[in-house]
C-alpha cells in the first residue's frame, strides 16, 4: 500500500492518517468485543440474574406464581425435610472437599515432586499421571462404576484372587463405602491437574538455588517443607480454589456413578445433585419445585463466591509475604 | 586445618569424559583459583568437590577422610553459587540462620555468628530485607556471609563476580581477597578471567579440555610457563608465538631476519613466546632483528602497544612508552630482550630449557 514519491499532498494526507486509523482500531474493539460480550450476558449473566430472580417467587411447575419474597429460602434451610437434605448434602461436600484436598491435591504434589526429581521412568509418568485429565468425566464415571460392581468389577475380582475375599463388598451399595469410592474416582480422574501445575512451579525453581540447599542438608523433608513448598506457593493457591470449587459444584461422577438421589440413603447426595432434583425433579419423586431449587442455586452460588474470594485473598496475601 | 587431596578424579557424562583424571593438592588456608576457558571442567571439579555431582573415578580425600560418599551438607564445605541462589522467601537473616540451625547450633550461636559475618562484610543494615530488595554486590555479600556463618572448612566460590559489573567487579574482588587474610580459610575459586586468578590466587590451576596444564603461583605461571596454552592463556595482552629455526644463538624467521637470544636448545624448529614487554621496535627498516609492518596501535594513557605483522603473518603486540607512537603502515625492525624469551617445543608446545 506504499505510494510513489511523498508529494506535499500526500504528506497532507499522512497527517490525517493516525485519526482515520483510530477510528478503524475502534471499531475493531467494538467488533471484536461487542459478540462475546452479547454471549456473555445472554448465556451467563441473564441465567445467573433471572436464577436471582426465581428464588424469590412460588413455582407451579414451570409456571411463576406469586412473589413470596425470602419463604424459599427458609424453607431450603430450615424447613424439613429439606432442612436435613440440604444439611447432609452439605455436609457431604464438605467432606469431598478435604477428602480431595489430601488426596488429590497431596498427592498431586508428592507426584510433581517424584516428576521433577527425575526419578527412572519420569518421562512415561509425566505423560501417565496427565492422561486420565483429558479422558470425558462421564466415561471415567461409567469405568469406576464397573471396576466397583460387586460380582463382575475388577476390584472385588482382584480382592479375592489376593485371597483377601473377605474385604470384597458392595463398594457403591453401601453408605459406608460409596462416597469414598466417588472421591476415589474423581482423584484419579484429576490428580494429573494439581500434579501439572504444581510441576510448573518446581520447575521455575533454579537449579543452584537447590544446590545451595543441597549444601546445608540432605534431608528431603527440610527441602521440601523450607523450599519446594514455599516456592511453589503461587501455584497452590489457584490449585486450592479450583478444588474448591469444583467439589461444592461437583454433579457428573455422582451423577452417573450414584444416580440423582445420591444413593443408598442419600450417603453419596451432594449439593449439585440436590438441588438438580428439586429443582427439575426425578423418576422416583416426580415433584418440580423450581423456587425452592433456584434459592438453593443462590445459596451455592454465594458461599461458593464468598469462600473462594476468601481463600484467595488470604492465600495471596501469603505469597506476597513469602 | 584443612587439607585437599584429589587424586585420579574423573567425571564423564553418559559417555562423554569431562574430567580426565585430576591429581591436586590444596595446603591449609590457601587460595587456589581454577582458571580455564569455558568448558574446562573447573566448574564441574568444583560441584565433585562439593558433592553435588559424584565423581566417576577417583578419590577426593579432606584432612585424610575419604569423601566420595559423604553428602554436600557433611563435607564441611560451603559454596557461593554464580547466580548467589538465595532463598527468595528469606530475608537476609533467614538465609544466614537457615544453614547455620541445619547444623544444630543454639540459638544463641547462630546470632552471634550471623552477627559477626554481618559486621565482617557490612550486611548489618540488610538484614530484615528480602533478597529482590538488594543490589547484586549487597546478594554477594549475602551469598558469602551464607556460607561465612557455617564456619566450614573450605569455601568455593563459583565464577562469583561474574554477574556484577566491571567497576564493582575489582572491588568485590578486593574485598574477598582481604575476607580470605581476615578469615584465613580454604578458599577454592572458579573462574575464566585470567585477571581474577593473577590478583587473587596463591596457587592457580590452569586447566583446558579436562586436564590440569600447570599449578603454580601466579608469577610462576606469568614467568615459566609450562607449555604454550598456559603462555597464552596468562598475560595480557596474550603472548605471541613465532614459528622459528634455531641456527647457532640465533632463531630465523624465514625471510623475515633473525634474532640473536643466547645459548639454544638442540632442536631444529621451535616456537619463540614473545610477551609485549619483551619485545623492542626500532624505527629503522632492515635492521638486526626481525622486520615487520605496524598495523595499528593501541594508546592507554600511561603506555601503548603497538601491534606488528611479521613476515609470516603473526601479530606481534609491543609495548611502548606513551610518546612513542607509530604510525600505521611503518616497517620497523623488532628486536629480543635475551633473557625474557620464552621458548617451547614446536610439537608438543611444552617449554624447552635452553
Amino acid at each position: 500500500m506504499r505510494e510513489g514519491p511523498p508529494s506535499s499532498s500526500a504528506r497532507a494526507k499522512r497527517i490525517f492518517m493516525p485519526q482515520l486509523r483510530m477510528t478503524g482500531r475502534g471499531l475493531w474493539i467494538t467488533v471484536l468485543i461487542v459478540p462475546p460480550l452479547a454471549f456473555v450476558a445472554l448465556f451467563i449473566v441473564y441465567p445467573i440474574i433471572s436464577a436471582f430472580a426465581y428464588a424469590f417467587f412460588d413455582w407451579q411447575g414451570l409456571r411463576r406464581g406469586a412473589f413470596v419474597g425470602l419463604e424459599n429460602f427458609h424453607t431450603v434451610l430450615f424447613v424439613e425435610p429439606y432442612r436435613s437434605w440440604t444439611l447432609n448434602a452439605f455436609k457431604n461436600n464438605v467432606l469431598v472437599f478435604f477428602a480431595l484436598m489430601v488426596l488429590q491435591n497431596g498427592l498431586g504434589f508428592v507426584l510433581a515432586y517424584a516428576l521433577w526429581r527425575e526419578l527412572p521412568g519420569a518421562r512415561f509418568h509425566r505423560i501417565a499421571v496427565f492422561l486420565p485429565v483429558v479422558l470425558s468425566t462421564i466415561i471415567v464415571a461409567y469405568l469406576f462404576k464397573l471396576f466397583l460392581h460387586p460380582l463382575f468389577g475388577v476390584v472385588n475380582i482382584s480382592l479375592r484372587g489376593l485371597g483377601l475375599g473377605e474385604l470384597a463388598q458392595p463398594w457403591l451399595g453401601q453408605s459406608n463405602t460409596a462416597l469414598w469410592s466417588l472421591i476415589v474416582a474423581q482423584a484419579w480422574h484429576m490428580v494429573g491437574f494439581p500434579t501439572l501445575v504444581f510441576l510448573a512451579g518446581m520447575q521455575r525453581i533454579p537449579s543452584e538455588m537447590l544446590d545451595a540447599v543441597r549444601m546445608e542438608t540432605q534431608s528431603e523433608w527440610v527441602k521440601i517443607t523450607k523450599i519446594v513448598w514455599p516456592l511453589v506457593a503461587p501455584s497452590a493457591t489457584i490449585v486450592f480454589t479450583l478444588l474448591f470449587v469444583g467439589a461444592f459444584n461437583w454433579f457428573e461422577l455422582p451423577y452417573i456413578m450414584a444416580g440423582l438421589d445420591g444413593s443408598p440413603f442419600g450417603s453419596t447426595d451432594v449439593l449439585g445433585l440436590y438441588f438438580y432434583r428439586t429443582a427439575f425433579g426425578n423418576v422416583s419423586a416426580g415433584q418440580q419445585n423450581f423456587g425452592l431449587g433456584s434459592a438453593l442455586a443462590v445459596l451455592i452460588f454465594i458461599f461458593i463466591a464468598l469462600v473462594a474470594t476468601v481463600i484467595t485473598v488470604r492465600l495471596r496475601a501469603r505469597e506476597i509475604q513469602l | 586445618m584443612a587439607q585437599l587431596s584429589l587424586r585420579g578424579i574423573k567425571k564423564s557424562f553418559r559417555n562423554v569424559d569431562v574430567l580426565h583424571g585430576i591429581d591436586l593438592e590444596i595446603g591449609d588456608r590457601e587460595f587456589v583459583v581454577f582458571v580455564g576457558p569455558s568448558g574446562c571442567g573447573k566448574s564441574t571439579l568444583l560441584r565433585l568437590i562439593a558433592g553435588l555431582d559424584p565423581m566417576s573415578g577417583g578419590e577426593f580425600l579432606l584432612n585424610g577422610k575419604r569423601m566420595n560418599d559423604v553428602p554436600p551438607s557433611r563435607r564441611g564445605i560451603a559454596m557461593v553459587f554464580q547466580s548467589y541462589a538465595l532463598y527468595p522467601h528469606m530475608d537476609v537473616y533467614e538465609n544466614m540462620a537457615f544453614g547455620a540451625r541445619l547444623m544444630g547450633l543454639d540459638k544463641g550461636e547462630v546470632e552471634a555468628r550471623i552477627a559477626e559475618a554481618a559486621r565482617m562484610l557490612r550486611l548489618e543494615p540488610l538484614l530484615q530485607r528480602k533478597p529482590r530488595e538488594l543490589s547484586g554486590g549487597q546478594r554477594q555479600r549475602v551469598a558469602i556471609g551464607r556460607a561465612l556463618v557455617r564456619k566450614p572448612q573450605v569455601f568455593l566460590l563459583d565464577e562469583p563476580l561474574s554477574n556484577l559489573d566491571a567497576a564493582l567487579r575489582s572491588e568485590v574482588r578486593l574485598e574477598i581477597a582481604r575476607l580470605h587474610r581476615q578469615i584465613g580459610g580454604t578458599m577454592i575459586y572458579v573462574t575464566h578471567d585470567q585477571v581474577e586468578a593473577m590478583t587473587l590466587a596463591d596457587k592457580i590451576v590452569v586447566m583446558n579440555a579436562g586436564r590440569i596444564e600447570q599449578v603454580g603461583s601466579p608469577r610462576d605461571l606469568y614467568e615459566t610457563p609450562a607449555n604454550t596454552f598456559v603462555a597464552t592463556f596468562i598475560g595480557s595482552p596474550r603472548m605471541t608465538l613465532v614459528d622459528v629455526r634455531c641456527e647457532g644463538e640465533r632463531l630465523v624467521l624465514p625471510n623475515g631476519g633473525s634474532v640473536h637470544v643466547g645459548a639454544l636448545p638442540d632442536v631444529g624448529e621451535l616456537k619463540l613466546g614473545l610477551r609485549s614487554d619483551a619485545v623492542r621496535l626500532s624505527r629503522t627498516a632492515g635492521g638486526d632483528g626481525f622486520a615487520g609492518q605496524v598495523v595499528y596501535t593501541e594508546y592507554l594513557g600511561d603506555n601503548a602497544y603497538v601491534y606488528v605483522r611479521l613476515a609470516d603473518g603473526t601479530l606481534v603486540a609491543a609495548r611502548t612508552g606513551p610518546d612513542d607512537l607509530f604510525e600505521p603502515d611503518h616497517m620497523v625492525t623488532i628486536s629480543v630482550e635475551p633473557g625474557s624469551v620464552h621458548l617451547f617445543s614446536a610439537g608438543d608446545g611444552r617449554r624447552l630449557v635452553p
